[in-house]
């Protein structure tokens, strides 16, 4: 059954299609929360928010195909306006775990490498992480994404390269490490 | 990737792919274990919000009574009464002269007043 049918039946209080709902988006809507908030504990609860938002009021949702952007809007802005996500300094900001055998200049192995991706990501500013996230993470074409970030397609493509240029900037350090540890691991 | 393979590639497209490269290594965060469980339990507790506005219901017209055309028949007699007065005069005493006496007329009216009469004359070039 598409979107439109389960939100329906949802609307009508079936909590079989909700679940359905849930099953089929919870997991990027969780995923994009965990990325916004770089990982915070609390990130379950803030996804699971648009979802009680949604079994709430089903009708705030005009069309069914729109769902997953709506929940993802939902969800981002909650994190945004809140302010939720951790600070930079609470994360790992730099890959700190190094075998004491290993040389000071020895590459990144790849769970380091994550972490310290993931540190950057979650230190870009707010509407920047939000496009990356939709778009390069979440799978969202440019048109889903901007709908979703309610702006235009031009300002979410001006957001997405923003995004990569201050990314590689704050990487500057390490990116030749990085891409030397891809190399390696054949990617 | 070759050298010479890397140098066909624009510097844009280069960089672009690296871009892309290191976003690869990011972490792909699991769903932890229960979670759908433990939201649906949640909305198992979480009223749905009244999807219907309950209007005050309308109220019942009162019914209809023939009466209500009781006072068509004397306003229909009333107005054909009333044109055929009109039309015979015989009440036009009653009436202020204003209305019932005759159109005054001036008695030094051109007969001429649009000046057709005068056509003749201009054809003739004797008026300029």
């Amino acid at each position: 059954m598409a979107d439109a049918g389960l939100l329906e039946a949802a609307a009508q209080g079936s909590h079989a299609a909700f679940a359905e709902i849930v099953n089929r988006h919870f997991q990027p809507v969780y995923r994009l929360v965990w990325r916004m908030t770089g990982g915070a504990a609390d990130a379950e609860d803030l996804a699971q928010e648009a979802f009680v938002k949604l079994w709430k009021s089903p009708s705030q949702v005009r069309e069914g195909a729109a769902l997953k952007g709506w929940l993802m809007r939902v969800a981002s802005n909650a994190v945004i306006d809140g302010s939720r996500r951790l600070k930079p300094s609470a994360l790992d900001d730099a890959p700190e775990i190094r075998d004491p055998q290993a040389r000071p200049d020895a590459p990144l192995d790849r769970e380091q490498a994550a972490r310290l991706v993931d540190a950057r990501i979650a230190a870009l500013p707010d509407r920047q992480r939000q496009a990356l996230s939709l778009v390069y993470f979440e799978g969202l074409t440019n048109v889903e994404a901007a709908d979703a970030m309610e702006v235009s397609v031009d300002a979410l493509e001006s957001l997405l390269a923003r995004a990569r240029r201050s990314l590689k900037d704050s990487l500057s350090a390490e990116w030749r490490d990085l891409l030397g540890g891809l190399a390696e691991t054949g990617r | 990737m070759t050298n010479g393979q890397h140098s066909q590639v624009p510097p844009d497209a280069a960089e672009a792919r690296e871009i892309d490269a290191v976003l690869s290594l990011a972490s792909v965060p699991p769903l932890p274990e229960g979670a759908a469980a433990r939201l649906m339990a949640r909305i198992a507790q979480e009223p749905q919000e009244n999807k219907v506005v309950a209007f005050a219901p309308r109220r019942a017209a009162p019914p209809r009574s023939a009466l209500r055309y009781a006072a068509a028949l004397p306003l229909a007699a009333s107005l054909a009464l009333g044109i055929y007065l009109g039309a015979k005069g015989t009440l036009d005493f009653m009436l202020p002269t204003v209305i019932t006496g005759d159109v005054a007329l001036s008695e030094d009216a051109p007969d001429d007043l649009g000046g057709v009469g005068e056509a003749d004359a201009y054809a003739e070039e004797n008026l300029s």
